[in-house]
């Protein structure tokens, strides 16, 4: 089998405001399992899509055993051979149909006829599955399948048509222990019979000392370095290179007088499993942090302390008082705030104006009996816009035509116009840029100065220590360590965030 | 007074378009008057229109009170028919007041709405299909109600009783004509108008309509409101299955089934009225006086009945398609 090699180099990309890569250059050669790892926002995911034709809006080159290549499309990338799973196995499959007609889906797009040859379609998908050693009925309907088998029929896919590069991009963030392994053994005998390269995001280092040949770490947009891994390798190291030493954004943290314990969560579950015996308090002034990686069960447990999610056990006590919340509605009469991470999707309604946003919690102060007291709500948010400098031409714009910071400010204000007494954020700087986010900070900490208890969640290490007092940090839905801020760096946390057990207790 | 956001830099073609279904309906009124002059544009004539709206205004104001919320309900006209055949017999068979027999064709159809909330809502089943379903039982237990035929005056029980009444006195036709049929409809788009627009429960509507999920996260009790905005739905149900009852002066069978998809395209059409993208109740309004007026001046201008459906339909598609068309989030 002859050697394909495929590079980038100098490739950037730029978002609005961001540079997402700079003056990449990547290579990798088939028969290679690659781990590319990288804090969140570090552009793993851009290059990978570079790489797969879906942004188009590069610069530099990308080459294929040297000579240079356009790939500007998926269909480009997928004839030279390049092809990718994305984490949301959902978005790639067609769940009514079979495990058959998806594998073959690409094939049947591509050179059917007017007829589905069923037994065809069947007899190849089969072959795939049994060349991969995968044991799934291709007559189910991928409906059925558990997250694993869905994954598994995406990567058959991906091998059923021409693939010399299989981009994985964070394949096991979902799996269980035993659905992992499954998937190694599948990732290791692909290298062994296929003429391919593997490139595996992962945020579980573990993981990637476990199953790959090598190590690429980027940070910022660019790659830091490339290693190949040893078995003298340790996270540790991995884990310092993608951290790097230079911490430019710190905020100050401002003092507030730490009074008594408001919320007291103990042994908390539910979310489906993915909040595991969580057990937390906060007292009023005081602001913890909740930190750990993307699909930790961060914004799980925020929803569930929220009500938006089932508990299944444990209990909730505010003010000593224990809550039954079935609904977020009973949460927000207790004086629950959630600022979720969806900011357009489930902080602020989009389409409704700045006024309405800002009082959508508390409308029932602002109407006399059923009534709306215009009024009343005018005046309500043209002081919040005040207050909280939200940039809008008028109370009456439509929210979406705010920027993301603004509309943040907006999805935090109808909080503030409730009276809340806990207010729970969960990555409330998630795609704002870096003025506003220290608008937002500021705004954190005035609530905490008001008395109030709030709780930080953030995959943002650094943001976590400039704000908190306190952190716990989750991996796999469970809390693995209670930290002091003060007394910590992000190597702590980042060692408890991939699952490091705690060694001393 | 629907908060009309002060977008920057509106085309004059978005405006054009936004306002399409008034400017049909003005076109409408021209070209008929200039056509057939004062056999179109008479007093008598608007009236006409009017009460010939009327009908299709309520029951398309409850769907726009379901649609707030993302709600669709495809069997209120099934379930009006329903209240028609309740109404009548209350006050025929047994003798009820006209006021009685509003009140309690009112009630039954409230209960009867509790089957649909409760498919919805607790079943979890979409409203589309929970509603189809809906219209057979609909049908089938109102006919099963009435005995398989209509209630009229003469007509005896199903179970060979003679009726307390056997005419319809004035005030119970006077219902179904004008003015008082004008004036009810009028009521009701005003009272969803007040509702929907200047009640904290009408917002609270419209919130979830336009995002569940947010609105759910912004502690609005989204199970409770779409239940609330169900009741509603079922009383102006009731209404407009009262006033084709007494229009007709009685319950013929599945006498309102057939409002349905003109009651949705007042809807539709007045979706988009001066902006506002979501169901209210002027648009409605304007929407179901264009249908009206269509189908009356057409008539006027001697289009074959048979051939009134088509030039109606393609009129309401021109007006859907300059409300829809060029919208970015259409994909």
């Amino acid at each position: 089998m002859d050697k394909i090699t495929l590079g980038t180099r100098n490739v950037s990309v730029a978002f609005p405001g961001v540079k997402a890569l700079s003056n990449v250059d990547f290579e990798i050669s088939t028969g290679e399992i690659r781990a590319l790892v990288g804090a969140n926002g570090a552009g793993k995911s851009t290059l990978m899509k570079v790489l797969a034709g879906a942004n188009p809006s590069y610069t530099g080159e990308v080459y294929e055993n040297g000579q240079v290549v356009d790939i500007r499309t998926p269909l480009a990338a997928k004839r030279m051979g390049i092809q990718i799973v994305y984490q949301e196995v959902d978005t790639a499959l067609i769940p009514t149909f079979t495990v058959a007609e998806n594998v073959m889906l690409n094939e049947t797009i591509l050179h059917g006829r007017g007829m589905m040859n069923w037994h065809k379609i069947n007899k190849q998908a089969r072959e795939v599955l049994d060349r991969l050693q995968i044991n799934v009925n291709v007559k189910t309907l991928v409906q059925n399948l558990s997250l694993a088998q869905k994954q598994m029929v995406l990567i058959a896919r991906a091998i059923q048509s021409k693939c010399n590069f299989l981009l994985l991009d964070e394949p096991t963030a979902p799996l269980s222990d035993t659905e992992t392994r499954e998937l190694f053994m599948l990732v290791r005998h692909l290298r062994e019979t296929e003429n391919i390269a593997i490139v595996f995001i992962s945020h579980r280092i573990g993981e990637v000392i476990q199953i790959c040949d090598s190590y690429t770490v980027m940070r910022n947009g660019e790659i830091v370095d490339t290693t190949a891994i040893t078995p003298e390798t340790t996270s540790r190291e991995i884990v310092e290179k993608m951290l790097g030493r230079s911490f430019s954004e710190s905020f100050p943290k401002e003092e507030t007088t730490i009074g008594d314990v408001v919320l007291e969560v103990d042994n908390l579950s539910g979310a489906d499993g993915k909040v595991d015996g969580v057990s937390l308090h906060v007292r009023s002034g005081e602001i913890i942090g909740i930190a750990g990686l993307v699909g930790a069960g961060k914004s799980e447990l925020c929803k569930t302390l929220f009500g938006a999610y089932k508990a299944t056990g444990g209990s909730i006590r505010l003010h000593g008082k224990e809550l039954r919340m079935k609904i977020p509605s009973h949460a927000v009469k207790n004086g629950l705030a959630l600022v979720p991470e969806e900011r357009r999707k489930e902080g602020v309604m989009v389409s409704e104006n700045v006024a309405f946003n800002l009082s959508a919690a508390s409308l029932r102060k602002h109407s006399v009996a059923s009534f709306l007291n215009r009024p009343s709500i005018n005046a309500n948010a043209k002081r919040f816009v005040d207050d909280l400098g939200i940039v809008t031409p008028s109370i009456t714009q439509v929210v979406k035509n705010l920027s993301g910071g603004n509309q943040q400010k907006v999805s935090v204000g109808k909080w503030l116009a409730a009276d809340c007494s806990v207010y729970i954020f969960d990555e409330p700087t998630k795609g704002v840029d870096v003025g506003a986010k220290r608008e937002i900070f500021h705004l954190i900490n005035d609530i905490a100065k008001q008395g109030n208890a709030v709780i930080y969640a953030s995959c943002e290490n650094a943001e976590i220590l400039s704000i908190t007092d306190r952190v716990y940090v989750m991996f796999d839905g469970r809390v693995t360590a209670e930290l002091v801020t003060k007394d910590t760096n992000e190597d702590e946390i980042m060692f408890y965030a991939v699952g490091s057990e705690h060694a001393s207790a | 007074m629907t908060a009309l956001p002060a977008k920057q830099g509106k085309t004059t073609a978005r405006i054009l378009l936004d306002w399409a279904a008034v400017i049909t309906l003005l076109l409408c009124f021209v070209i008929f008057t200039l056509v057939k002059g004062r056999s179109f544009m008479s007093e008598n004539n608007m009236i006409n229109i009017l009460r010939a709206m009327s009908i299709t205004t309520v029951f398309g104001i409850a769907a726009t009170v379901t649609m707030s919320t993302d709600g669709f309900d495809m069997s209120m006209c099934t379930l009006a028919s329903c209240s028609a055949y309740v109404f009548v017999s209350m006050y025929l068979w047994y003798g009820l007041s006209l006021g009685m027999s509003i009140v309690v064709s009112i009630l039954i159809t409230l209960i009867m709405y509790q089957l649909t909330m409760f498919l919805i809502l607790v079943c979890k089943i979409p409203d589309m299909l929970a509603t189809a379903a809906l219209m057979f039982v609909h049908q089938g237990l109102g006919q099963w109600y009435i005995g398989g035929g209509a209630v009229s005056t003469g007509m005896r029980l199903p179970n060979g009783n003679p009726p307390v009444r056997t005419t319809l006195s004035a005030d119970f036709s006077a219902i179904g004509r004008a003015p008082w049929i004008i004036i009810i409809t009028l009521v009701c788009v005003l009272l969803a108008y007040i509702l929907l627009e200047h009640t904290r429960q009408g917002r609270y509507m419209y919130a979830i309509g336009g995002n569940r999920e947010a609105a759910r996260l912004s502690g609005i009790n989204v199970k409770g409101y779409r239940y609330l905005a169900g009741m509603i739905t079922a009383v102006f149900i009731a209404i407009g299955g009262i006033m084709v009852a007494s229009r007709t002066s009685s319950a013929q069978v599945m006498n309102s089934d057939g409002y349905l998809m003109q009651s949705l395209a007042a809807v539709f059409v007045g979706r988009s009225v001066g902006g506002a993208e979501k169901p209210n109740a002027i648009g409605t309004l304007v929407g179901a006086l264009l249908v009206s007026t269509l189908e009356n001046g057409l008539t006027i201008l001697a289009v074959p009945y048979y051939m009134l459906p088509a030039v109606k339909g393609g009129v309401l598609a021109l007006a859907l398609i300059a409300a829809y068309a060029g919208k970015k989030e259409n994909n």
